[in-house]
């Protein structure tokens, strides 16, 4: 009887690994040669512009990277704007989740408000976030637009308009979704838990922090986690929603413009994989929170 | 009805409004772009249409490629935008089916037969988001070219899958483990083979998780802007959002607004279909133990 089950796990375990084969397959040919590839040329002075083979320079470019205001600055920024952004997503989709919670008249409609943002392709939306805060000189709008534009760029300096609206698209876009994203995770807590809370503490802050932001945890964890993400590898927002302008570099945009525009292709991969430690570090600590629930053997 | 409540019911309708008019107003703001004239567009009021006309949805018709005589249209360039849409319906729908099957696949392979370490397979799956996508389409062009999909849609159907697909096998798989495991075993005994049992009976019940995954899949996918840029090329075989990359923000302003409601009403039309599934299905991923 034993040998038969030990048959049958064997054979579940081979198909196990069949099915999973198309999945990795596809990571694997999209992600295995380009990041090889970006871990290589962070050792070489790899570049277009120059002749003959790269030459092996070991850790010359991080070394350099970390000596100056090159890194410094687009870390600094880097940061600054994933906390802001993440953090103001998390408000605002907390936000519409607990709004949403409770059921009400016109519930449905403004629940599809909430979620059009994230529903709209932003490939497009952010051609016309772009235009709509930089409108042709020829639109209606155009002079209010350029004085809001004047004001934010003379107090903050040049370009810190972009920088903001960059920072407005990404949380309108993201605070739709982590508000779908925590409805759902409200949904799936038992109603009762939330009752108890009632009947525990009468202080609707009290019962915030100690009773949903706990049972919100893992979701809340997985939206910061995707916020992150999306906040780091948002480059497209940010070359679309600026022209190419980069006063505020984020270090997507900077490497990026190491790359294209200086032809630095070393430098500008040593740069973009500062991230990857610190991310993977991140999610280490993400994944103790929103790892599905171990289910006990029954 | 005591004063406190209808207090609250005045301020939980004004922070409903506030909500509302937050997340609709962009969207609200290029439809009423895309509906101008000229005209209107240079002296009437931004936030309204007195005049509504389709004419610059019928311009995306209808510049195919002739150059006239005049200045102006010569300057103003031509595009298929027939092709576009065209282009564009197939890379999505080619995307969300293969991201489907692929991640289904996977999913039900950590869930349900559960490989040794299978925790860690999805954990993996997933860290493949901390992958900065920077500069990432430099090496990833050389994929392309060595695979001859350089200039291809299916270049699309390569990269886009695999920029959902990590969220739909977590979201899927989490979902399959939970569901007990006497669910199949009734079927197996009855004889059925596990295939038999999958088809007949998880993926039915599945359906919201899949909906789910559908929609988080077409979302992802009509996010991008970089990979549809770099990679196609001609016009003939770009996408919209690839295509209205290339417009000229002076001469065509109205055209291209135009052409992101093109591409944004049926994507936001069949997300608000399933809408109310797309959050049923995530809350059936997260279930504890269900």
């Amino acid at each position: 009887m034993g040998s038969v089950k030990a048959v049958g796990r064997a054979r579940d375990i081979r198909l196990a690994y069949l099915l999973l084969a198309p999945a990795v397959l596809l990571l694997l040919t999209v992600l295995a040669y380009p990041v090889g590839w970006e871990v290589w040329t962070s050792l070489t002075d790899l570049s277009p512009l120059k002749d003959g083979a790269p030459e092996y320079v070991g850790f010359t470019n991080y070394r350099r990277l970390l000596a100056g205001a090159e890194f410094w600055r687009p870390a600094l920024v880097t940061v600054v704007y994933a906390v802001v952004t993440s953090g103001a997503k998390l408000a605002l989709g907390l936000g519409f989740a607990l709004l949403l919670a409770r059921s009400f008249r016109g519930r449905a409609l403004v629940f599809l408000a909430v979620f059009l943002p994230w529903a709209y392709p932003a490939g497009v939306s952010v051609i016309g976030w772009y235009w709509t805060l930089n409108p042709p000189t020829t639109t209606a709008y155009a002079p209010f637009m350029g004085h809001l534009k004047y004001a934010v760029d003379g107090t903050f300096g040049t370009g810190a308009w972009a920088f903001v609206s960059v920072i407005l698209f990404n949380i309108w876009r993201g605070s739709s979704f982590i508000g779908v994203l925590l409805l759902a995770g409200i949904n799936a807590v038992p109603p009762e838990l939330f009752e108890c809370a009632v009947l525990e503490s009468k202080s609707p802050w009290r019962r915030f922090w100690l009773v949903t932001v706990p049972l919100l945890k893992p979701f809340l964890a997985l939206a910061v986690f995707l916020s992150l993400t999306s906040a780091f590898a948002d480059l497209a927002n940010v070359w679309m929603l600026t022209a190419g302008r980069i006063v505020f570099p984020i270090i997507g945009t900077h490497a990026y413009f190491l790359a294209i525009k200086a032809g630095q292709y070393g430098p500008a991969s040593a740069l973009s994989l500062t991230l990857v430690p610190v991310l993977l570090g991140v999610l280490l600590v993400l994944f103790r929170l929103f790892d599905p629930p171990r289910r006990e053997a029954a | 009805m005591n004063p406190r409540s209808w207090w609250a019911k005045l301020g939980h309708g004004s922070l409903m409004l506030l909500a509302t008019v937050y997340c609709l107003f962009p969207i609200y703001f290029m439809l009423v772009q895309s509906l101008k004239t000229p005209e209107e567009d240079v002296f009437g009021n931004p936030f309204i249409v007195v005049n509504p006309t389709l004419e610059n949805f019928a311009e995306l018709f209808e510049r195919k490629g002739e150059v006239r005589g005049f200045v102006g249209d010569a300057l103003r360039r031509s595009y298929p935008f027939l092709d576009w849409l065209a282009n564009t319906l197939f890379v999505f729908a080619g995307s969300v089916v293969a991201t489907l099957v692929a991640s289904v696949a996977a999913a039900y392979a950590l869930g349900r037969l559960r490989p040794p370490g299978f925790r860690w397979w999805r954990r993996v799956i997933l860290a493949t988001y901390v992958v900065p996508q920077t500069i990432l389409f430099i090496p990833l062009y050389q994929v392309v070219s060595a695979l001859a999909l350089d200039d291809s849609m299916l270049a699309l159907l390569l990269v886009y899958p695999s920029m959902a697909l990590p969220f739909c096998v977590w979201m899927l798989s989490s979902y399959f483990e939970h569901l007990p495991r006497e669910i199949e075993e009734a079927a197996l005994i009855e004889g059925a083979s596990r295939a038999t049992a999958f088809f007949r009976i998880i993926l039915p019940m599945s359906r919201p998780v899949l909906v789910a995954a559908g929609i988080f899949t077409l979302g992802t996918v009509a996010s991008d802007f970089m990979i549809a840029s770099v990679f196609l090329l001609s016009p003939h075989n770009q996408t919209i959002t690839a295509g209205l990359g290339t417009f000229d923000v002076a001469l065509d302003e109205l055209a291209a607004v135009a052409g992101v409601n093109v591409l944004a009403i049926p994507v936001v039309a069949i997300s608000a279909v399933f809408a109310r599934g797309f959050v049923r299905g995530l809350t059936a991923s997260m279930v504890e133990g269900a």
